[in-house]
């Protein structure tokens, strides 16, 4: 798929004189530390980015991935730790001169400049002739399918418009990263979707070292080669996207990324942990506690009808192939279980169900009134 | 020429924090169409009377002839002159200083912001006489025999008016972004001031400009306190001989400032509908939304 979107992308907008793939920049952030007041927004945060790779930064609110992607644009200083970009320590060198596209989420363009004139801004400042400069701006407002647009002002475009024209405004400099914050979050959901495909084509015909914050998950798992989840300023996994699905290092990962179930379960001497009457092996870390909350995803739970089983089902959501059915069990736990939807037709909401575990490691944590530690 | 003191001074205390909301247009809430229409039609009428009738009292008293006079008036064309030129350096001396400040203000310390609209409304509340007194006393001897330490005690009075326009045009735009853009983009700060941030402001300039010139050809305490003959002063000392000529005088100045304004709100206007702002008003500058999608 990669390599066909890659392709018909630069068949449609070819031409361009663009860098393509192999111009990409290393970006390297070394213990990173920030704190504002008593808050430690970044707490040694590391994180190595390969030439052309596009990492995405994913946490909920404060976590610090803003604060981390304004520190390597030149916005922010760290308290301690260094940017490297292609092994050269950026630190000391001012926003202006760090050669980084950044595209911001609130609407950035300069409303006093027609869309090409804002596209064309940034080569201003570099000093190429105008005549260069108008067809260099007109070329990548075309690659955004902006250029009917060029001559309007940005309160005569949608916010979608506006954004690509600031994505086309990023690129334009040819900059050796690309810096995106949240560009996506101010648009609505049609828009953002395909806004979200352009960008990921565009990135990787340019190969563009990018590096993209966003607390949406699926956006990050979506555009990513990498995602790095963040929490309270550390980095608590970064791995491709299918990776961090299935096999998520952490509590933290396995529940912000995806639907979670929470099964309560009582640990075994020997690495294992009995719930919903099996015993099966713990994969990862192992709380002190003996009553844990073994974690596990909705297509990861098996489900039959059965008369007097150990729930019932309460609510039943079509999904497309799949059908999720939440299940309350005894003792007040809630699951949802995915199945698929040609196999649901028993699951009317009342029926006596029986839940239970698939003999595979199980990530386990501490049930959440033990969180506080 | 008291007449254009006042009206500068009214327009621009009335203007103070206002917006154009959309329940200015809806008449009072509550009553019927036709009797909220007759409401504005009363209120129209009576400011109408208000302040149309004293102009045209003027305007009789004076008689036709009297304008013709006024040019050759002794005196006429130097205090003019000197009027023009005190209103031109202070507009230029009060945007220079006050420009910088007030993206810094914004941008760094927004903390500070209701620090400086307190601090911007002393020259209000603080009477000229006292002002002009108090500048006199602790004037360094080099700058009391010139018409630089008129411009410079203008300065402090234009300086309310200048912050807020500038204060309203800042607000309306996003400034942090607009700022980080430009720099990410490779503008320095000059260049971002020079070519992001002064063109987004212009509506707020202009607005600074019209307050600024207003004042001062209409300033009379300072002026005579300090002993200079600009335009209010020579009206004043011009209507002890010829009461005709000065209120003719002052009726002319009242008009021309009059033309003056409308000219730089409507050019304004024009150029800030362009790129999607709101009409020159005296104080705030009315932004228009994005589109949704």
């Amino acid at each position: 798929m990669t390599t066909n979107t890659a392709r018909d992308a630069a068949g449609t907008a070819g031409g361009t004189g663009l860098a393509g793939p192999g111009h990409g920049t290393s970006v390297r952030l070394k213990d990173l530390t920030r704190s504002f007041g008593a808050t430690r927004a970044l707490d040694g945060l590391s994180i190595e980015m390969a030439p052309g790779e596009l990492v995405a930064l994913l946490g909920p609110s404060g976590c610090g991935k803003t604060t981390a992607l304004r520190i390597v644009a030149g916005f922010e200083i760290a308290d301690t730790g260094s940017v490297l970009v292609d092994g050269k320590d950026v630190s000391s060198v001012p926003a202006a001169k760090r050669d980084m596209g950044m595209v911001f989420q609130s609407y950035s363009l300069f409303p006093n400049m027609t869309a090409l004139d804002n596209v064309a801004f940034g080569l201003r400042m570099r000093k190429i002739g105008a005549s260069q400069r108008r067809q260099r701006a007109g070329d990548l407002l075309d690659m955004v399918g902006l250029a009917p647009q060029a001559e309007q002002y940005p309160h005569q475009l949608s916010g979608g418009q506006q954004q690509r024209v600031a994505l086309a405004r990023a690129l334009a400099i040819e900059p050796r990263v690309l810096l995106l914050d949240e560009p996506l979050s101010a648009l609505d959901a049609k828009v953002r979707l395909q806004l979200r495909e352009q960008i990921r084509t565009l990135q990787q015909r340019l190969g563009t070292t990018t590096l993209f914050v966003t607390h949406d998950q699926e956006e990050a798992l979506s555009m990513a080669d990498r995602v790095g989840v963040m929490s309270q300023g550390r980095l608590e996994q970064i791995a491709a996207p299918d990776e961090l699905y299935t096999n998520p290092a952490t509590a933290f990962v396995a529940e912000f990324v995806g639907v979670m179930n929470r099964i309560p379960g009582e640990l075994q001497s020997g690495g294992q942990v009995t719930a919903l009457g099996s015993t099966v092996p713990v994969r990862g870390d192992r709380p002190d506690e003996a009553l844990v909350d073994l974690l596990v995803r909705p297509e990861g739970l098996r489900l039959e009808v059965v008369e007097n089983g150990n729930g019932i089902v309460t609510t039943r959501t079509f999904l497309g192939s799949v059908t999720r059915v939440g299940v309350q069990l005894s003792g007040d736990v809630a699951v949802q279980v995915d199945r698929p939807s040609a196999e649901s037709a028993a699951l009317a909401p009342g029926a006596s169900v029986s839940v239970s575990l698939p003999a595979e490691p199980v990530l386990v944590a501490p049930p959440p009134g033990q969180l506080m530690t | 020429m008291a007449a254009v003191t006042r009206k500068g001074g009214l327009g621009g205390r009335g203007g103070l924090g206002g917006t154009v909301s959309p329940q200015a247009r809806g008449g009072l809430g509550g009553s019927s169409p036709r009797a909220s229409r007759a409401w504005r039609w009363m209120i129209l009428i009576v400011a109408a009377v208000y302040f149309l009738l004293p102009l045209w009292a003027a305007l009789r008293f004076a008689g036709v002839s009297a304008f013709g006079s006024v040019i050759s008036q002794p005196g006429f064309t130097s205090s003019l002159a000197l009027s023009v030129r005190l209103a031109v350096i202070t507009t230029l001396v009060t945007i220079a200083l006050m420009l910088p400040t007030t993206v810094y203000v914004h941008l760094r310390l927004p903390k500070l912001r209701r620090l400086m609209e307190g601090i911007t409304i002393l020259p209000i509340v603080i009477p000229p006489v006292v002002l002009i007194v108090g500048v006199l006393a602790i004037a360094p001897g080099f700058l009391k025999a010139t018409s630089w330490l008129l411009a410079l005690a203008y300065v402090v009075l234009a300086m309310p008016f200048t912050y807020r326009a500038l204060d309203a045009g800042l607000r309306a735009l996003d400034l942090k972004t607009i700022v980080e853009a430009s720099n990410s983009l490779g503008a320095g700060w000059i260049s971002t001031l020079w070519r992001v941030l002064l063109p987004n402001l212009r509506t707020a300039l202009l607005s600074a400009t019209v307050l600024s010139v207003a004042l001062v050809l209409g300033e009379f305490t300072m002026a005579s306190l300090d002993l200079y003959q600009t335009f209010p002063v020579w009206i004043y000392v011009n209507s002890q001989t010829s009461g005709q000529v000065s209120v003719a005088a002052s009726l002319l100045a009242l008009f021309v400032t009059w033309i003056f304004l409308l000219g730089i709100t409507v050019l304004g206007t024009r150029q800030s509908r362009k790129t999607g702002g709101g009409a020159v008003t005296l104080f705030t500058v009315a932004r228009t939304e994005t589109r949704g999608d």
